[in-house]
């Protein structure tokens, strides 16, 4: 019987003219953002991928030098693209895409496409999640907000349900033939941006991928399914299908507008952040409280080399066999490193509140379940940035310690000499290796439940609304 | 006697109207009865009672012996019901409507037989392909009626089938009703067509204000008196 019903929904919506014109719209929008995110992806990661090369070969040619003028010369590292990204960017625009990496400093991220590109960034891209998460519902409502109101207007609700068929029967081919539709519609995105995937030499295809793709396509799956359940419930509630239609509009604003900005407003007067300024002012303040390398009158330095000459057993520091300055250096970077951590693991416990209060929200509004779900499937969300940018402040560290050993090998009067330029060609340059889906995955575990659970119950409290609304 | 459709001092309060005030009505296998009244009167309450699409408040319906609130599945497969205003599916043709309803009625039928179906209910054959969003009402009609005659229903539960039909299309439609009860179809029509009620009717009842106020067989009256009879309840 369902299935009958989910044949003639589907039929009729197909030759629904109206229908044809929406979707074939949101088709044409959903494979355009496709291309463009593949040619946008493909652009920037070409770029990235350059800038990084031309980088690491500067700094592996450096001449004979200083290390400690190798430590400031430094590298930059820049944030390779995501493979899923060319579907969600999520805050990739946002956030910067490159690092500078020096000595006694931990610059943050910078050059965001939203710096480079102009105030229209900022309306949001036209990217497939853009259309998945907002659109869609749209063309959803539009396809469903009729779904009982009409069957009741012209009185096919009755003829159907004197054929034997009960209502909830009657709800559930009506949802299973609209999800055919929309899958009608996405699909064919979905397919072209998988073929990209799997087939585009400059997307690294892999287990990983495969398994966030599936897990991207399931997400929205069960997105658009309490949907069209929500829609077909609506609709068997309302009394006239424009009462319909305004009510799963009004839901729309509420969850795709409201709802995001009011949550965000709120998470950040709750949770306050300190100014990029401020927390470089507090970083600074507190680095200089400690060892400073380039301060040798600093009472920790002081006793830093009192420390040393007692363990050399020497009286002077031209007769110590390391450098002090080079020691006195590794011991400012490690103590800055450390307040550097302190605040940025601050910030971002911040952030990460914010995030959480955003996260939680999905269980009021799926939009604000698979929006975090979509971008952390996608690694363009902000855990993945905080991830780079804790693999570019390691490998900053590693580089410059390593330098200031270099140094410190080269004893008293180090800053006299230079060390050969095939020294540099031995240091590691920075690679990046994003992390596996594992890594991510304990982090959507609330928004995949927030999904699970607007389906199970939308399905459950929904067709037991709609199986007790009066017929006659 | 077996009675296919009875009505128990059947009540129906809804929250601010006494619809139906303790109905008595008992059909028998390929009667025809039709109810006559003002809108208002409880003639469609009747039939959605009949059909399970409300619940009594008081007493009970039955069909082919099984009470219909505890069996409202069940005696759907006794019962068709062809609506004042047969809309069905704009976007499907008469064909795909009729093995739409068929299906869910637990028939499926052949496109062969499905067109028989259609043009036994007087739906020229070059219509049945077309979709039903180009058929006149009486077209539609004739599909809502090929619906209730596939479905082999013991009963036919009839809204003012003839409102807006073009005199052929009644006549055509009296013809079968005729044909149906002969076969042993019962019916039970809520209609205001007196003259079709006289028609083809084997018994009339008038009802006013929720009660069934008069029942006469047809055969014992001609129209006018009829006409007669309904306008002095009427007033």
């Amino acid at each position: 019987m369902m299935d009958s019903i989910a044949q003639k929904e589907f039929v009729s919506t197909l030759r629904d003219r109206r229908f044809a014109v929406l979707s074939v719209l949101v088709l044409a929008l959903l494979l355009a953002a496709t291309l463009v995110g593949r040619a946008s992806y493909r652009t920037l990661q070409q770029e990235r991928q350059l800038a990084q090369g031309t980088v690491n070969e500067q700094f592996r040619n450096q001449p004979a030098r200083h290390p400690h003028r190798v430590a400031h010369y430094g590298s930059f590292a820049f944030r390779p693209k995501s493979g899923l990204s060319l579907l969600d960017t999520g805050v990739d625009s946002f956030t910067g895409s490159a690092v500078y990496l020096e000595a006694h400093q931990q610059n943050s991220v910078n050059f965001s496409q939203a710096q480079q590109s102009g105030s229209l960034l900022r309306f949001g891209e036209m990217t497939v999640a853009f259309v998945l998460q907002l659109l869609v519902p749209l063309l959803i409502i539009f396809l469903c907000f009729g779904a009982f109101t009409q069957e009741r207007e012209t009185g096919t609700l009755k003829l159907l349900l004197s054929q034997g068929v009960t209502l909830r029967q009657v709800a559930w081919g009506k949802i299973w033939g609209y999800s055919q539709a929309v899958a009608l519609v996405v699909t064919p995105a979905l397919a072209l941006a998988a073929a990209l995937l799997f087939t585009g030499e400059e997307f690294s295809s892999g287990v990983d991928l495969v398994a966030r793709l599936t897990l991207f396509v399931l997400g929205y799956g069960v997105y658009f399914f309490l949907i069209v359940v929500g829609a077909v419930v609506v609709s068997a509630k309302q009394a006239s299908s424009r009462a319909a239609l305004v009510t799963l509009l009004g839901f729309w604003i509420l969850g795709c507008i409201i709802l995001p900005k009011a949550t965000a407003n709120l998470g950040a007067s709750l949770y306050p952040t300190t100014t990029k300024a401020q927390m470089d002012a507090e970083v600074h303040e507190e680095a200089q409280h400690g060892i400073n390398g380039h301060d040798p009158q600093d009472k920790r330095s002081a006793e830093l080399k009192a420390a040393l000459l007692k363990k050399y057993g020497v009286d002077t520091e031209e007769k110590l066999p390391v450098s002090l300055a080079g020691l006195q250096m590794a011991a400012g970077e490690e103590y800055s490193a450390k307040v550097y951590q302190q605040h940025f693991a601050a910030l971002n416990a911040t952030y990460e509140r914010q995030n959480r209060l955003s996260d939680w929200a999905g269980l009021l509004n799926p939009y604000q379940a698979i929006r975090p779900l979509s971008m952390g499937l996608a690694g363009s969300d902000f855990a993945h940035y905080v991830h780079f940018q804790q693999a570019a402040e390691t490998y900053r560290y590693n580089l410059v310690q390593r330098l200031n050993q270099l140094q410190a090998d080269m004893g008293y009067g180090d800053k006299e000499r230079r060390l050969d330029a095939s020294t540099w060609r031995q240091l590691p340059v920075f690679t990046y290796q994003a992390p596996p889906l594992r890594w991510v995955l304990p982090q959507l575990l609330l928004p995949i439940m927030a999904l699970l659970l607007w389906a199970g119950l939308l399905s459950w409290l929904g067709l037991r609304l709609i199986s007790k609304t009066p017929v006659a | 006697m077996t009675y296919i459709l009875e009505a128990k001092d059947l009540r129906k309060q809804y929250a601010d109207k006494l619809a139906l005030r303790g109905l008595n009505l008992q059909i028998a296998p390929g009667e025809v009865f039709c109810l006559l009244g003002q809108n208002g009167a409880g003639k469609s309450t009747t039939l959605n009672l009949f059909l399970g699409f409300v619940l009594p408040t008081a007493g009970a319906a039955f069909v082919n012996g099984l009470e219909v609130a505890v069996n409202p599945l069940k005696i759907k497969e006794h019962l068709a019901y062809i609506p004042e205003q047969v809309m069905l599916y704009p976007h499907l043709t008469g064909l795909e409507n009729l093995a739409l309803f068929s299906s869910l009625a637990g028939y499926k039928y052949s496109p062969t037989e499905l067109v028989e179906y259609l043009t036994e209910a007087g739906l020229p054959v070059e219509a049945v392909r077309r979709r039903v969003g180009t058929y006149s009402k009486g077209m539609r009609q004739k599909v809502g009626i090929a619906i209730a005659v596939a479905k082999h229903a013991k009963v036919l539960l009839l809204d003012e089938p003839t409102s807006g039909l073009d005199p052929k299309a009644s006549n055509e439609f009296s013809e079968l009703l005729r044909r149906l009860s002969s076969q042993g179809t019962a019916v039970l029509m809520a209609t205001h067509d007196i003259f079709r009620a006289k028609e083809v009717g084997t018994r009339v009842g008038i009802m006013r204000e929720g009660e069934l106020v008069d029942v006469r067989p047809t055969a014992a009256l001609n129209a006018q008196e009829l006409e007669q009879l309904y306008l002095t309840y009427m007033h």
